[in-house]
């Protein structure tokens, strides 16, 4: 990929350059879908909380000021702030005993739906986790930004990411129990 | 950070973080990844702690659409097509005036019509004198070129030339 900074990039978006903003979306739009993703915990609203990150990069890229911050780390901060607005309007109403119970037996045309299963389930567990301890697995974990890193975006010190990380994962071990203990039943069999 | 790994900090670790060594504090990775190659009780919280993660690999997220795609290259920034503005030599005396009156100065009208009247007394006399002397002809010719110049002058917009005030 390109290795022209991301500053330069947003200072050619500002230019009008299209190239420059292809770039900076192959760069950063899968990734902050992602986010939203794991945060909204759909498609359709993850895609306009992007939307709506981009066209604030369109919008801000004139005035945007090389060196004063990360790139990177203000468009993750935008994109997670949104979605944690979004989700305090919207309160989750998924509930992971409304999703169906994984299916066990022989691995063949059924592991994929298991599989499908299993992600619909987790991200069931995911989007019951409190909003701020969602936002820290979704970038350290997922998205596999660093401890400061995801810091940085959450305006949080190191300490309180790495305690809103273990607080979210023992909730999601206590949540995904059943199916822990399914799936590691499932692969037993398969070996 | 120290570099001194313990067990209550790598099991501190491995609850935050889960059992990649990629996510793990870039100042403690070693020391942990030393600590849970010697240390049994290391591998064991582990091994509890891949089962959560194999989970968490279960869910998925799907590439921007590209209709996504699409409606953020039509909503992108435009190159503006800036039309370089027409050179003009000004001179000393219009640039002094802009100066002092950004937005326009009654001098500059009065001073043209001014110096418009003045001027074409100061020609009319010039004429009348020159004339002396001159055939006809000559004269006919001066004086159509007197008049050329005061029409000219009547119909010159307020612009100052920069000769006019040598």
């Amino acid at each position: 990929m390109d290795e022209t900074p991301d500053d330069e990039l947003v200072a050619a978006v500002a230019r009008g350059d299209e190239r420059a903003c292809r770039l900076l979306m192959e760069r950063h739009l899968g990734r902050v879908v992602a986010l939203a993703r794991r945060m909204m915990g759909n498609q359709a609203d993850a895609e306009e909380v992007a939307q709506e990150v981009f066209l604030r990069v369109w919008t801000h890229a004139e005035s945007w000021q090389p060196g004063r911050a990360q790139f990177g780390t203000w468009l993750y901060r935008v994109a997670a702030n949104l979605c944690l607005d979004r989700l305090r309007r919207l309160r989750p109403s998924v509930d992971i005993d409304d999703m169906p119970d994984l299916v066990s037996g022989e691995p063949g045309p059924d592991a994929r739906l298991e599989q499908d299963q299993l992600a619909a389930r987790v991200e069931a567990a995911l989007q019951q986790l409190p909003e701020r301890q969602r936002a820290a697995i979704a970038l350290s974990h997922y998205e596999g930004f660093s401890n400061t890193e995801t810091a940085e975006i959450l305006e949080v010190s190191v300490e309180a990411v790495e305690s809103l990380l273990s607080r979210g994962r023992r909730q999601l071990r206590a949540l995904l129990a059943t199916e822990r203990d399914e799936l590691l039943r499932s692969r037993e069999t398969s070996a | 950070m120290s570099n001194k790994m313990t067990l209550e900090r790598f099991a501190a670790i491995i609850d935050a973080y889960g059992t990649s060594p990629a996510r793990w504090p870039a100042d403690e990775r070693a020391a942990a990844e030393a600590f849970l190659a010697e240390d049994p009780a290391a591998q064991a919280l582990a091994a509890e702690a891949a089962k959560l993660d194999l989970m968490l690999a279960a869910a998925r997220v799907e590439a921007p659409s590209a209709a996504l795609v699409e409606r953020l290259m039509a909503a992108r920034p435009r190159a503006v097509a800036v039309a370089p503005a027409p050179l003009q030599d000004k001179g000393v005396f219009r640039r002094l005036i802009e100066a002092l009156w950004p937005y326009g100065s009654p001098v500059v009208p009065t001073g043209a019509l001014a110096a418009s009247i003045m001027l074409g007394v100061a020609l009319g006399s010039v004429s009348e004198v020159s004339v002396i002397g001159m055939s006809a002809a000559s004269a006919a010719s001066v004086e159509m070129e007197t008049g050329e110049r005061l029409v000219a002058l009547a119909l010159a917009d307020t612009a100052w030339p920069e000769e006019w005030m040598q």
